[in-house]
């Protein structure tokens, strides 16, 4: 069974295929549900294109699920913060 | 009444509170089933078994969700009418009572104490409210509490916060708030993290003085001393040197780094809208988690009027405001802010009126953070607090071409506000509309228009003469 995520983005169009460090909330059921970390991951827009991959669940800035999961593959994981001062869109430092 | 189990005991015989003894999911049903609730002017809820966590681990939501629990908390009859509760708040938060500094061993809320790797953030039943939040806001009905490093001064504030993972949270005091000021001007140019602890369940006037726009300097616990008519006990954290009632169901002990951020947000907001604002917060290192035995976790689902959230601010808000326009030498009658306007619209009433006491009155909103976006203003015969009487003035009064006045700005608007667009949120430009409700100075007294009420429009002979007959005209 693939496991499955959630992530946020302001808006659906900026999530974009390939590899990218992506904040990732960790479905599965019980008192730790919504765990987040930060990943380097590859991301599809389908399963089909990604073999073998997990669920991503996408929500936009004002939390509408977008009906149509992507996929993504974990290829390591990152810091579960990124470098920045209080106040910085974590958006525009990730993009760097 | 001492704390939130006192005023438990409080609610139930006012018969406002129901327990919920069914098992009940964190994630998601908790925050519908309070949601439908508050559309329906409910009860207070107390959840107690929450799914995932032992018996014990409770969850109360909407302790203070209408003006009844207000009265409560204030230890006033529940039936008090709201110009009373009021007035009596305004007197209270005037008055200044010293804390009471306990040693922790006296401290309910050290019951239980996890400093480090030991505190897991996942031991406490935070729900996930609305369906689409970004995460488990188990702040939202809190008290975060911060320090000022030069003055020593101690700020309270409500604001948002949620589970990151097992070492952050996330939050988003607004930029505008006294928690991003001290962070921004004594930590931010120091590279020094902010200590800051995040209060659970104290006292429901601990919370709603949180929720006060109080001035700098003003030491909240005294504030919250006077609210409550008692000294409030203080203890210190395990830390931090910051102080926190000792009574309150949990406390969480951490700091706020200046080099680090996690994403926050979005969440279902007051303004009654999930209205964005995502990943331009804060990060919020869990150092410890103390709590009570049995610990309570209080709560609010605020979204859509009324509820706690639009209460409290309702009070809090407009006092702060009444004081504020009268320190401006502004003959204010009353303030009043209908819960059903979630602090976006407000009601001055002044003695005097005319479009340039309603210019002053739009100076004083907009002079620094501009949280509202409207304000009517009305004369002084009409009772604020009475939503038939200023609909009245505005829908008649309220020149359409000549009595709106509107001002535009940049950097200092509700970045919630839903009429806003994205950038307009990202740039804090918003505009801000004030309503003058009230008759031209200029207008010959003559020339006013009577209103046409029996005690207006009718000379107190006739009044006199319809009273003596009342009862003859046979209802
Ligand atoms: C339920 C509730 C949640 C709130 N959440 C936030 C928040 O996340 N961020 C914020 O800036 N203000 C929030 N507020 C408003 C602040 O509590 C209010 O502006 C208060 O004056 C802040 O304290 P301060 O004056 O010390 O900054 C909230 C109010 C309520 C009633
Ligand atoms: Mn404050």
């Amino acid at each position: 069974m693939p496991k499955e995520y959630l992530t946020y983005v302001r808006k659906y169009a900026d999530l974009y295929e390939g590899e990218r460090d992506i904040f990732i909330k960790d479905l599965t059921p019980g008192p730790r549900k919504y765990d987040t970390k930060q990943v380097r991951a590859l991301v599809a827009r389908s399963a089909e294109n990604l073999p073998g991959a997990d669920t991503l669940w996408v929500r936009s800035e004002m939390g509408v699920l977008d009906p149509k999961p992507w996929a993504i593959k974990i290829l390591k994981e990152l810091p579960d913060y990124v470098k920045g001062r209080p106040y910085t869109d974590v958006f525009s430092v990730m993009n760097k | 009444m001492k704390d939130l189990r006192h005023f438990i005991g409080q609610l139930e015989q006012n018969e406002e509170l129901v327990r919920i003894k069914k098992e009940v999911d964190w994630d998601i049903e908790l925050g519908a089933i309070s949601r439908r609730v508050y559309d329906q002017y409910g009860p207070c809820l107390w959840f107690e078994k929450i799914k995932d966590y032992p018996q014990g681990y409770t969850v109360i939501n909407g302790e203070c969700g209408t003006w009844r629990r207000v009265a409560i908390a204030m230890g006033l009859d529940a039936n008090t009418p709201l110009r009373e509760i009021y007035e009596e708040y305004e007197k209270r938060i005037e008055g200044r009572v010293q804390p009471n500094i306990v040693d922790r061993k006296a401290a309910p809320c050290k019951e239980n104490v996890f400093i480090g790797e030991q505190a897991d953030i996942y031991r406490l039943p935070a729900p996930l409210i609305h369906e689409g939040d970004g995460g488990r806001y188990i702040g939202t009905w809190d008290a975060v509490i911060t320090k000022d490093p030069e003055t020593n001064w101690t700020n309270w504030g409500m604001y948002r916060f949620m589970i990151h993972n097992q070492n952050f949270l996330a939050g988003w005091p607004q930029t505008t708030s006294q928690f991003a000021m001290m962070l921004n001007e004594k930590y931010v140019p120091k590279n020094q993290p902010m200590p800051v602890a995040l209060v659970i369940g104290s006292h429901p006037l601990d919370h709603m003085v949180a929720t006060a726009p109080m001035r700098p300097g003003v030491n909240e616990a005294e504030v919250a001393g006077s609210l409550r008519g008692e000294p409030v006990d203080l203890v210190k954290c395990e830390t931090s040197e910051i102080m926190v009632p000792a009574n309150a169901e949990i406390i969480i002990e951490g700091e706020i780094p200046t080099d680090a951020i996690v994403p926050d947000g979005p969440f279902g907001e007051y303004p009654g809208f999930r209205s964005g604002t995502m990943a331009e917060g804060v990060a919020f290192r869990i150092k410890a988690i103390t709590h009570r035995n049995n610990p309570i976790l209080s709560m609010t689902a605020l979204g859509a009027p009324v509820d706690d959230s639009s209460i409290a601010a309702s009070l809090t808000a407009a006092v702060g405001m009444k004081l504020g326009l009268q320190r401006r030498g502004i003959d204010v009658t009353d303030v009043y802010v209908p819960p059903e306007g979630v602090t976006h619209l407000v009601i001055v009433g002044v003695r005097t009126g005319g479009i340039e006491v309603t210019k002053k009155v739009l100076d004083f909103f907009i002079a620094r953070r501009v949280m509202v976006s409207k304000v009517i203003v009305v004369d002084k015969d009409v009772d604020v607090f009475d939503m038939k009487q200023w609909i009245h003035a505005f829908a008649t009064k309220c020149h359409p071409g000549r009595s709106i006045v509107v001002e535009h700005f940049v950097g200092k608007s509700n970045a919630l506000t839903p009429c806003y667009d994205a950038e307009e949120r990202r740039i804090l430009k918003g505009a801000f509309a004030a309503f003058d409700a009230t008759w031209p100075l200029e207008w010959p007294k003559e020339n006013i228009p009577p209103r046409a009420t029996f005690k207006e429009i009718y000379s107190q002979e006739t009044q006199d003469k319809v009273l003596a007959k009342w009862h003859e005209y046979g209802f």
